[in-house]
């Protein structure tokens, strides 16, 4: 039976009365691309802590590769690398500082040390700055010199938290090919928290929908959006949200822009009732268009009705 | 010892990186191995061996005391200011490692400071007067006791006290200042009168020996009580 990479059970998280992750229960096969979503403070980097040992869970259990992180923390820790929003480099150490300490910390033979490093250097583009410190990189190249050191410890469990934070689009897409380079090459297991849906629904296998603290939602991207329920785009005239209409049960109006509304209805069959409920109203109805939801728009779903429950 | 070594190989790329220490080292050096050179060419003659030893001694130990203080909680503090920390802690690097390489770099460099301003000590003495190596308390067995017993157990006492004063304190000038202020519980037995000072070599050692026990006593204590998560949890809450 394979192995999942990680497996959590009821576990939680409290700082004090604050509840940061709440009986988080789920299985990220070994070898997939997780992302994990949800928005800022929704329990990502507390769930990351918990799965590396760094913090103790106040109840439920976590296992990394089938390990215990609190018990046997530093072999969950030698098979994992993190590349975090605030990458976490030392500022006061040059590039290769840097990739050095992290090589020590693998404990790679010292003959080893030199050609890993301009290796890993060379793959980010960055060795011609191999012997610059940290403290002038711009954000960018911070965040390839982060992955690059991620990589060179060659983990069985790659964690990301963020990795586009604050970088300026050049760099988002020269991150996002390197991540979709990375989940082709397969053979690693990649959980990525990430704001970036268009990046998840690409490159990853699963995701998971984080809402302070409570996992919403967990499938495949395509599972997830399926899940939402049919859905068609409109175009009509003197439509106010302030309306009320007398739609199907399940059926819910939503505005994109102008005149352009999105119907999400709970069975296909109902568009001919929501058009009837829309000019029963008065509402002038020019275009209806099936559509299939994309992972953004299931997750602004999902984050959008926990909101509203 | 290769996670030691390699935590200690990176606290010493930091520090000769880190410009700030640099300069505390340098002005501690400076000012305590020139002060002693001229106060004594007024305060050598007539004084007792000991307690003139004992006062020109203690420039070497003001130099420790700065730059331990300064580095210790330092090296603590700039993993939360330049988010290391979260990498620090996911490294596989384990807790005795990390927390020994703090302590052992913060005291090294402080005993290196005494031993630098020793060396300028005598070079200026022997520049200004012309027979330095033979100068005051490193001819006498209590200064030498002083200079380099005394020295290396501060080193770590404050190096020590330093790293788990930054585990709570979040700000480096308030981290500098307690672990200053903690040399205050070792002299505290003397200033309160329970332990007087003999200018004798057999107590100085004696003194050097159990102030050499309580440090490293506290660096093990230590050890066993540092967790990682301590540094997280005092980051979170």
């Amino acid at each position: 039976m394979e192995m999942s990479a990680i497996s959590c059970r009821g576990l939680s998280r409290r700082f004090g009365q604050r509840t940061a992750l709440s009986d988080l229960t789920l299985e990220v096969p070994a070898g997939s691309v997780f992302g994990f979503l949800g928005p800022n403070g929704s329990g990502k980097t507390t769930t990351v802590r918990l799965l590396l040992g760094i913090l103790r869970p106040t109840s439920g259990e976590v296992r990394v590769f089938g390990l215990d992180p609190i018990v046997d923390g530093e072999r969950v820790r030698s098979q994992c690398s993190v590349v975090l929003d605030q990458v976490g480099l030392y500022e006061r150490l040059t590039a290769r500082q840097n990739l050095e300490f992290a090589a020590r910390t693998a404990r790679f033979p010292m003959s080893e040390l030199g050609g890993r490093i301009d290796a890993a250097l060379r793959r980010v583009e960055l060795f011609d700055r191999r012997d610059d410190r940290v403290s002038g990189f711009s954000k960018g190249m911070r965040q390839k010199l982060g992955v690059a050191r991620a990589l060179l410890t060659e983990p069985r469990l790659l964690v990301l938290d963020e990795p586009t934070a604050g970088l300026d689009p050049e760099n988002i897409v020269m991150l996002r090919e390197l991540l979709l380079s990375l989940a082709q090459e397969g053979g690693r297991t990649i959980f990525l928290c990430t704001h970036l849906l268009d990046e998840a629904q690409k490159i990853c296998t699963q995701v998971g929908i984080l809402q302070q603290g409570h996992l919403l939602a967990v499938g495949e991207p395509g599972e997830i959006a399926g899940s939402r329920g049919p859905s068609v785009r409109m175009r009509v005239m003197r439509l106010t949200p302030e309306m009320t209409l007398d739609l199907p049960a399940g059926a819910r109006m939503q505005r994109l822009e102008g005149d352009a509304w999105r119907c999400t209805l709970a069975r296909e069959d109902d568009v001919e009732a929501v058009v009837a409920a829309l000019v029963r109203a008065g509402v002038g109805v020019r275009e209806v268009t099936p559509e299939g939801l994309s992972l953004e728009e299931a997750y602004l779903q999902v984050i959008g009705g926990e909101r509203h429950a | 010892m290769r996670d030691l070594s390699t935590m200690v190989w990176k606290e010493i790329a930091e520090f000769i990186g880190n410009k700030r220490a640099l300069r505390v080292f340098g002005i501690a050096v400076l000012i305590m191995g020139i002060i002693p050179t001229i106060t004594a060419r007024h305060t050598a003659i007539g004084a007792a061996a000991a307690i003139r030893a004992l006062v020109e001694v203690l420039y070497v130990l003001f130099a420790t005391l700065i730059v331990v203080a300064n580095t210790a909680p330092d090296l603590v503090l700039h993993e939360r200011v330049g988010r290391t920390l979260d990498y620090l802690l996911a490294t596989r690097l384990p807790d005795s490692a990390i927390f020994l390489g703090k302590v052992i770099v913060s005291a090294a460099t402080g005993y290196l400071a005494a031993m630098v301003a020793i060396a300028l000590q005598l070079l200026v003495y022997a520049a200004l007067v012309g027979h330095g190596w033979s100068w005051l308390y490193l001819a006498e067995p209590i200064g030498r006791i002083l200079a380099f017993g005394i020295t290396a157990a501060l080193a770590v006492y404050v190096s020590v006290v330093g790293t788990f004063v930054a585990l709570h304190v979040g700000d480096q000038r308030s981290a500098y200042l307690v672990t200053v202020l903690s040399i205050g519980v070792i002299l505290a037995p003397l200033l309160l009168g329970w332990v007087q000072i003999q200018s004798t070599t057999s107590w100085f050692a004696d003194a050097a020996m159990i102030f050499g026990a309580i440090a490293i006593l506290l660096a093990a204590i230590g050890v066993l009580l540092f967790k990682r998560e301590m540094l997280m949890l005092n980051l979170q809450e």
